[in-house]
C-alpha cells in the first residue's frame, strides 16, 4: 500500500528520495534491526544452552547427558519435577473449576469477592506463598508455637500448596473464560429436558469445555514445572529441576549439567507448547449460532453450591492468610513469635536499596520492552517477508520458556566477547526485556487486529507516505499496547526472580533475590516487608494498566461514534 | 375457543423487571389447547422474556403462570412440562442428532430399544430419516432446526415454545420452516407459543397473535382481526404500511352505519363498524394503501374520490408503490397487477378513491 502511494509521488530532491527509500522500506529496515535483537538477546543464549549441554573439553560429547540419567539425584530431581507438575495441575482443575463455576454460576453477591480472591496472587510474586508459609508454618511458624505441633513445611506439602495458590489466577482465569464462552442456552437445554445441575455438569458442561480444561491444565503444568521460588526456598531435601540448575552453577559451577538440567526442562515446555499451538488449536466446539441471549442466574442445587463454596472459600482463606501475614510480618519482630511492632524491617536500608534498584531495572525494561514489543507487533502484523512465523515464534518464547534456562543461557552467553555483558545492569535489563517481550507483541497485535489495514489503506489513498502513516496513524492507535507492554513488563520485571538470580553481581541486590536471601536466612520480617513493598509497587502498576485500558476503551468508542 | 375447557396456559398479571426496567407491567391471557399463539413486537417489548418466564428460565416478580389448571410459577425448567427451542437451537455438539433427540428420554429412564424407535418416529416426523447418526456440526442450518424441533418434542410437552426458531435461517428456508413447523403443530395439536419481531412471520403462522409493546398487550387477535380492525395507532402501523387520516363524524346513521365525515381530503362517506361514535366524535381512519384504487381524473366526480398527482411511484413487479400528493397531505396507494390498472408516471394527475370500509380509531376529543 506505501508503493502504490509512492508510485504517484515523483521524485524531485534528495531529500525527496531519501525519505521514499525509508518510506518504502521501513517496515523492512525495522523487521531486520528487530530480528537481530532477537537473535542476539533469544535464540543465542537458548542455541548456547543447547550447545553447552553436548559440549566437553574435546568437542561434541554425551557424556552429560549420560550422567544425567545415571546419576541418581538428577534423574530423582526431573520425576520430582514432573509430579510437581502433575499434581498442581489436577489440584488446580478441581480448584480454579470451583472458582470459575461459582464466579460465571452462582450467586451474585458471591461473585465479584470470590473473582478478587482468585486474582489476588497476580499482584504478589509467586515466592510470596514460600514466605508465608514458612512464617505460617514452619519450624518456627505461627502454628507450630501456638499449638505446640510440629508440621513440617519444607518439602512436598509446602511446595505443592505454595504453587498450587501461585498459579490460582491462572487456572483460574482461563477456566472462567471457557466457561463464559459456553452458550448459555445449552445448559438452559439440558435443564428444558430435565436433566438436574450434576447432570448438566457431567454430561454438557465439562465435555464441552473439555478442550478449554485441558489448555488450561497443560498451561499450568508448564508454568508449575518452570517456576524457581516456590521449590527452591520450600524444597528442602526434595529435589527439583530449577532450582537445581542454579545450584549446579552456584554451588558446582557446572555450566555442562546446568546446560543439561536446562534442556530436560525445556522439553516438557516445548512438546505442549507445540500440543497447545499446532495440535490443540481450533480444537472444541463452536457452541454459538446465532446470538446467545443471556441467561439470568439461577438458584444453584444445594448439593453442587455447598461443596464447590467449602474448596474455594478454603482456597480463598489460604490466599489471603498468606496475604496478611506478610503484611503483619512486615511490622512484627517475628510474626507469632515476638509480635511486638517494629518498623526495623520497612526501614532497612537494604531492602530499599534492592527495591530501589529494582524499579531503575523495570523501568528500563518496560520502556524498552515497550518499544520493541510494539514495534514487533507491527512488523509481525503488517510486514511481508519471509520468515515472519519464525520470527514470530521466537519473539513469543521468551514467555514459554522457564526463567532458569534463560539465566544459564544469559551467563554462558554474555560472559565473554563479543557480547561481553555480566556485571552490567544491562544483562539484566536486557533479560527481561526479551523474557517479557511477548506480553508487548501480543497486546500490539491484539490492537492492531481490531483496527482494520483499511485504515492506513485510506490514509495512503489520501497522499500520505508510509512514515507520515506509522507516526500519524499507526502510533497514536497502538499507544494503548505500548503502555500495556511497558506496564507489564515493568511488573513482571519487579518480581522477577528465576532469572535474574543467575545474573546479579554481589552489591547489587533486586528485590526479588533480597527476598529471596532474607528467607533463606531465616529473615522473615526483612523478606515480608520488601515484599509486602514490591506487592505495592505492583499493585499502583495494575491500577495504571486498568486506568489506561478503560481510558483507551472510551477512546476507542469515541472513536466509533464520530 | 369453548369457554367451558380449560386453556391449556393461563398467564396472570406478570410482572418483570430487570433493574429499573419493567419489561412487563402486567400480562395476562389464556391459551387454549391446541392453539399455536405468537408473541410479537418490536424487539424489547418482552416477548422473549416472556416465553422464558413460561419456559421457567426467568423468575417472574409478581403474577402467575398456570399450566393446564396447575400454578407452575416457581418451578425450575427440569420440573415443567414445556418444551423451549432456543434461538440458537442450543443443540449438544459433543452429541450426535440421535442422542440430541433422544437426551430427555434417557434421563427420563426410558429404556434403550424405546428411546431408539421413539428416535426414528421423530426423525421421520421431522423428515430427517438415517441422519440420525451425523454429529451436529455435519448438518445444515435447517436440519440443526428440525432436530431441535425434534428433541423438543420429544417428551410429548404440554407446550412447545419456540424463540425466534426462523432468525438463523436465510429467506427461502425461513419459509420453508415456518410451514413446517406449521403443518406438524396441526398435526401433533400441541399448544404451541412462537416468539418473533417479524410481524409477516407471525400472520403468516399463527392462529392468533399477542401483539406486545413496551411491555403491555397492545391486542390479542386473529391475523385477519389484527390487521382489519387494530386496537390502536401501534397495531394499525406494526403490521403493513398504513395511511393515517383525521377525521370528525358530521353524521351517522344507526341502522345503515353509514356516516359521513369530514377529514383532510374533504367529506368522506364510510360505514361504521362500531356504534359509539356519533356526530362530532374525532375518529383516525386507517387506510391500507391496497384498499385505495386510482384512476384517471376524467372520469368525473364519484363518492369518496379526490383529485391528486403523483409525486413518486416505485415499481415492484406484483405492484406499483406510489406517493400521491392530495391537496397538502400524501398518501401511500398500492396497485396490484399494474398491467391491467395501467401505469401512471410522476407529476400524473390522478382520482384517488377511498372504499367505504374503513376502520376507524376512536380519539379522544380534545377540548
Amino acid at each position: 500500500m506505501a508503493e502504490a502511494a509512492i508510485a504517484r509521488v515523483q521524485p524531485r530532491s534528495l531529500f525527496y528520495r531519501v525519505r521514499t527509500f525509508f518510506s518504502a522500506r521501513l517496515v523492512n529496515i525495522f523487521a531486520g534491526g528487530l530480528f537481530a535483537l532477537l537473535a542476539i538477546f533469544l535464540l543465542y543464549p537458548i542455541m548456547g544452552v543447547l550447545v553447552m549441554s553436548f559440549w566437553g573439553d574435546d568437542g561434541f560429547t554425551l557424556e552429560y547427558y549420560l550422567e544425567f540419567f545415571t546419576f541418581n539425584i538428577y534423574y530423582w530431581s526431573l520425576l520430582n519435577t514432573l509430579i510437581l507438575g502433575t499434581v498442581t495441575m489436577g489440584i488446580l482443575l478441581i480448584v480454579g473449576f470451583c472458582f470459575a463455576y461459582l464466579t460465571t454460576r452462582g450467586p451474585l453477591w458471591l461473585r465479584k469477592p470470590l473473582k478478587i480472591v482468585a486474582l489476588l496472587p497476580l499482584a504478589a510474586p509467586p515466592y510470596i506463598f514460600a514466605i508465608s508459609l514458612i512464617a505460617l508454618l514452619g519450624r518456627n511458624g505461627f502454628v507450630n508455637n501456638l499449638f505446640d505441633v510440629n508440621i513440617n513445611i519444607y518439602g512436598w506439602t509446602g511446595v505443592i500448596t505454595a504453587q498450587c495458590l501461585a498459579f490460582l489466577p491462572l487456572s483460574f482465569l482461563m477456566i472462567e473464560n471457557v466457561l463464559n464462552s459456553l452458550n448459555p442456552s445449552l445448559e438452559d437445554s439440558a435443564s428444558d429436558m430435565g436433566a438436574s445441575e450434576f447432570r448438566i455438569i457431567r454430561s454438557i458442561t465439562i465435555p464441552l469445555v473439555a478442550p478449554g480444561l485441558l489448555k488450561a491444565a497443560l498451561l499450568v503444568f508448564v508454568m508449575t514445572i518452570a517456576e524457581f521460588g516456590n521449590p527452591m526456598i520450600l524444597g528442602g531435601r526434595t529435589q527439583f529441576l530449577a532450582p537445581d540448575t542454579y545450584l549446579a552453577i552456584t554451588g558446582e559451577g557446572d555450566f555442562n549439567m546446568a546446560s543439561v538440567l536446562s534442556v530436560v526442562l525445556i522439553t516438557p515446555c516445548v512438546l505442549i507448547f507445540i500440543l497447545h499451538n499446532y495440535v490443540l488449536k481450533g480444537k472444541g466446539y463452536t457452541t454459538i449460532v446465532g446470538k446467545p441471549t443471556a441467561s439470568e442466574p439461577k438458584e444453584m442445587a444445594f448439593g453442587i453450591k455447598i461443596p464447590f463454596m467449602i474448596i474455594s472459600m478454603a482456597v480463598g482463606v489460604m490466599v489471603i492468610m498468606s496475604f496478611g501475614v506478610i503484611l503483619v510480618g512486615s511490622f512484627v519482630k517475628i510474626v507469632g513469635v515476638d509480635n511486638t511492632f517494629v518498623i526495623d524491617h520497612v526501614l532497612n536500608t537494604q531492602s530499599n536499596i534492592a527495591i530501589w534498584n529494582s524499579i531503575k531495572i523495570s523501568l528500563g525494561a518496560g520502556l524498552f520492552g515497550a518499544i520493541v514489543g510494539t514495534l514487533l507487533a507491527y512488523v509481525i502484523m503488517r510486514g511481508k517477508f519471509p520468515g515472519k512465523q519464525f520470527m514470530e515464534m521466537v519473539a513469543l518464547s521468551g514467555f514459554a520458556l522457564p526463567g532458569t534456562v534463560i539465566g544459564v543461557g544469559y551467563i554462558i552467553a554474555f560472559n565473554r566477547p563479543p557480547f561481553l555483558l555480566t556485571g552490567t545492569i544491562w544483562i539484566l535489563i536486557l533479560n527481561c526485556v526479551f523474557r517479557f517481550v511477548a506480553v508487548g507483541v501480543e497486546a500490539g497485535i491484539s490492537k492492531l487486529h481490531q483496527i482494520s489495514i483499511e485504515i492506513e489503506e485510506a490514509s495512503a489513498d489520501l497522499g500520505a507516505d508510509f512514515l507520515t502513516i506509522f507516526f500519524k496513524v499507526v502510533l497514536p492507535i497502538m499507544f494503548s499496547a505500548f503502555v500495556a507492554g511497558f506496564v507489564y513488563t515493568f511488573m513482571t520485571t519487579m518480581m522477577s526472580l528465576s532469572s535474574v538470580i543467575f545474573l546479579v553481581t554481589p552489591g547489587f541486590d533486586l528485590a526479588s533475590v533480597y527476598i529471596y536471601l532474607t528467607a533463606q536466612l531465616g529473615e522473615l520480617g526483612l523478606a515480608s516487608a520488601t515484599t509486602m513493598k514490591v506487592i505495592v509497587i505492583v499493585a499502583i502498576s495494575l491500577g495504571i494498566l486498568k486506568i489506561v485500558a478503560r481510558k483507551t476503551g472510551l477512546e476507542v468508542t469515541k472513536k466509533h461514534g464520530a | 375457543m369453548k369457554p367451558q375447557e380449560t386453556p391449556m396456559v393461563e398467564l396472570k398479571d406478570i410482572y418483570k423487571s430487570f433493574g429499573d426496567i419493567h419489561v412487563l407491567k402486567g400480562i395476562s391471557a389464556e391459551i387454549p389447547k391446541g392453539e399455536l399463539i405468537t408473541f410479537v413486537g418490536p424487539s424489547g417489548c418482552g416477548k422473549t422474556t416472556l416465553l422464558r418466564i413460561v419456559g421457567g428460565f426467568t423468575k417472574l416478580d409478581s403474577g402467575r403462570v398456570i399450566l393446564d389448571g396447575e400454578d407452575i410459577s416457581g418451578l425450575p425448567p427440569n420440573m415443567r412440562n414445556t418444551k423451549m427451542v432456543f434461538q440458537s437451537y442450543a443443540l449438544f455438539p459433543h452429541m450426535t442428532v440421535a442422542k440430541n433427540i433422544g437426551f430427555g428420554l434417557k434421563l427420563e429412564k426410558w429404556p434403550k430399544k424405546k428411546i431408539d424407535s421413539r428416535v426414528e418416529e421423530l426423525l421421520s416426523l421431522v423428515q430427517m430419516e438415517g441422519l440420525g447418526d451425523r454429529t451436529i456440526e455435519r448438518i445444515s442450518g435447517g436440519q440443526q432446526q428440525r432436530v431441535a424441533l425434534a428433541r423438543a418434542l420429544a417428551l410429548e410437552p404440554k407446550v412447545l415454545l419456540l424463540d425466534e426458531p426462523l432468525s438463523n435461517l436465510d429467506a427461502n428456508l425461513r419459509v420453508v420452516m415456518r410451514e413446517e413447523i406449521k403443518r406438524i403443530q396441526k398435526r401433533l395439536q400441541v399448544t404451541t407459543i412462537f416468539v418473533t419481531h417479524d410481524q409477516y412471520e407471525a400472520m403468516s403462522i399463527s392462529d392468533r397473535l399477542l401483539v406486545l409493546h413496551e411491555g403491555v398487550i397492545q391486542q390479542i387477535g386473529s391475523p385477519t382481526g389484527i390487521y382489519e380492525q387494530p386496537a390502536n395507532e401501534f397495531i394499525a402501523g406494526f403490521v403493513g404500511y398504513v395511511n393515517f387520516l383525521e377525521g370528525k363524524v358530521d353524521t351517522a346513521e344507526r341502522e345503515t352505519g353509514i356516516a359521513s365525515l369530514s377529514t383532510d381530503l374533504g367529506k368522506l362517506e364510510i360505514i361504521l363498524e362500531r356504534d359509539d361514535l356519533g356526530p362530532g366524535s374525532e375518529v383516525l381512519l386507517i387506510i391500507r394503501p391496497e384498499t385505495v384504487s386510482l384512476s384517471s381524473p376524467e372520469g368525473g366526480t364519484r363518492a369518496n374520490t379526490f383529485p391528486g398527482y403523483v409525486e413518486s411511484s416505485m415499481y415492484a413487479g406484483s405492484l406499483v408503490k406510489y406517493v400521491i400528493n392530495i391537496g397538502d397531505g400524501k398518501m401511500i396507494v398500492d396497485q396490484y397487477n399494474p398491467r391491467d390498472a395501467g401505469l401512471f408516471r410522476e407529476k400524473d394527475k390522478v382520482a384517488v378513491t377511498v372504499p367505504r370500509n374503513i376502520h376507524v380509531l376512536k380519539r379522544e376529543s380534545r377540548t
